[in-house]
């Protein structure tokens, strides 16, 4: 069940990302809510969690978890680092490479 | 596949004539220098030394036997072998910055060079003056233009620029070619008219091809995405997040399927699938072969330890056979419909020669269009 619950706040954060908006208030509390529902999956379901995603939603992950390094909290960088190398798996280096090309940041 | 190593640089850009026997390449300064085939050996024959500054685009027109080159040095030269000389004629491109991609025209009667000034340079031979003439295309190009490459009816030219978009321009120039019936791009074609813009992908267009029909258009950006516009489908765009680094080169092999590569130093299939509107990759076509598993002599132990600080067998090596990244992608026989072979040059100063048939035995998995 909790993992369940996760999972689905995972889709929810990754569906209601606020891609192209100015809005520098909105896109802190994204990324706020994000790093909320990333540090609270257990290091055996990100896997999962990653596989879940299509294309477009893997590189959005990874321009979570960059943004996630800039701030860096108390264990943060530790969960983040876990889920970079998930998603690194799935997306390849392209979807770095796409955090860096980036013109609309999240 | 044949692998040369001809230099220790990169090579800037290639070209070859139209029996391939023969290899016009920059070796990263401001010469051009071409090579013949001798047997299994390369010789070099010529050394074109005109440019002031790098060059960075040559063509080889195959039935006028002409070359065309250009450079940062902001000149273009055409090239005409008198004898067993190849004389150069200067080409006024009125740029004030580095020339960065030049192609002849399907008929060669025009060639088109990319620059940093933002635009595009047409240029024809003037019968009355003896002399070479250009005109501008400038509207909307904001950034640097990369790539260039040229419809089969002589008169529309796509264009990837640094300004992260693809377009595809009418180059139609009156003196010299009669007007082009339409095409899917469009019917009314006077010069400069912008036929398709895509919208904004995020990254520098590094390369740009048409299809044999003319009929799509594909290019790669600095994003690590493929792009292919699709005339026949109303001009919608069909692209691929890849999973790559940024690719660097693009060419279509069959009306269906590309092959591109990059900084991964390895060429890959692309296939578009048309009733979906989808691209998808096809694998990658550098597959090295098995090396022996043997295990490390005390020695290179000892070696791998000074060097590396490791004593890992892993091989820290590439394994594919360019070392470094590839930077263009030739067509040799067969045509963009039906190739059979393609070339690619890197910045490791190697030039391969790939064989569709012999890639396609290979790798069993490969699936060509």
């Amino acid at each position: 069940r909790r993992t369940g619950e996760a999972l689905r706040a995972f889709h929810a954060a990754i569906r209601s990302s606020p891609g192209h908006s100015r809005n520098a208030a909105l896109k802190e509390q994204a990324q706020g809510t994000m790093l909320k529902v990333l540090t609270s999956f257990k290091s055996s379901e990100i896997e999962q969690a990653v596989n879940s995603l299509d294309r477009n939603g893997v590189d959005l992950l990874m321009k979570y978890i960059y943004k996630g390094f800039e701030k860096p909290t108390e264990n943060s960088s530790a969960i983040l680092l876990q889920w970079h190398e998930k998603a690194l798996a799935v997306g390849g280096l392209g979807s770095i490479i796409r955090v860096l090309t980036a013109r609309k940041t999240v | 596949m044949a692998y040369h190593s001809f230099l220790l640089e990169p090579i800037s850009c290639h070209a070859w004539n139209k029996d391939r026997t023969q290899i016009a390449l920059c070796p990263n300064n401001h010469e051009v220098h071409i090579y013949r085939k001798d047997g299994a050996k390369w010789s070099k024959v010529h050394e074109l030394k005109e440019h002031n500054g790098q060059v960075t685009g040559i063509d080889w027109a195959p039935e006028s036997n002409r070359l065309v080159t250009c450079g940062t040095d902001r000149n273009a030269y055409v090239w005409t072998l008198k004898g067993n000389v190849w004389k150069p004629t200067l080409v006024i491109l009125r740029i004030n910055r580095a020339a960065r991609c030049v192609k002849w025209s399907p008929k060669e009667n025009k060639f088109a060079v990319g620059s940093g000034s933002r635009l595009i340079s047409i240029c024809y031979f003037e019968q009355e003056n003896d002399w070479w003439v250009c005109k501008h295309i400038k509207k909307p190009i904001r950034s640097t233009v990369l790539s260039l490459d040229w419809h089969p009816n002589n008169v529309l030219l796509a264009a990837g620029s640094c300004d992260f978009k693809c377009r595809i321009f009418s180059a139609y120039i009156k003196e010299v070619e009669e007007r082009p019936s339409p095409t899917p791009w469009g019917s009314k074609m006077p010069f400069g008219e912008l036929m398709f813009e895509s919208s904004s992908s995020c990254g520098w267009v590094h390369s740009i091809c048409f299809s044999a029909s003319g009929s799509r258009v594909a290019w790669v950006s600095h994003d690590s995405t493929l792009c292919l516009a699709d005339a026949g489908k109303k001009m919608a765009v069909a692209s691929l997040c890849t999973e790559t680094l940024p690719l660097l080169a693009v060419t279509f092999i069959t009306e269906n399927s590309l092959v591109a590569a990059g900084h991964d130093c390895c060429p890959m299939l692309f296939t578009y699938e048309e009733s979906q509107g989808v691209l998808t990759f096809g694998g990658k076509l550098d597959v090295p072969k098995q090396s022996s598993q043997r295990g490390l002599t005390a020695r290179e132990r000892f070696q791998n330890l000074d060097k590396k600080a490791s004593s890992d067998t892993a091989n820290a090596s590439l394994d594919t056979l360019h070392k470094n990244s590839i930077s263009q992608i030739s067509v040799l026989a067969g045509g963009k419909d039906k190739c059979s072979q393609f070339c690619t040059t890197g910045m490791d100063g190697g030039m391969s020669i790939w064989d569709v048939k012999s890639l396609e035995s290979a790798l069993k998995d490969l699936k060509i269009k």
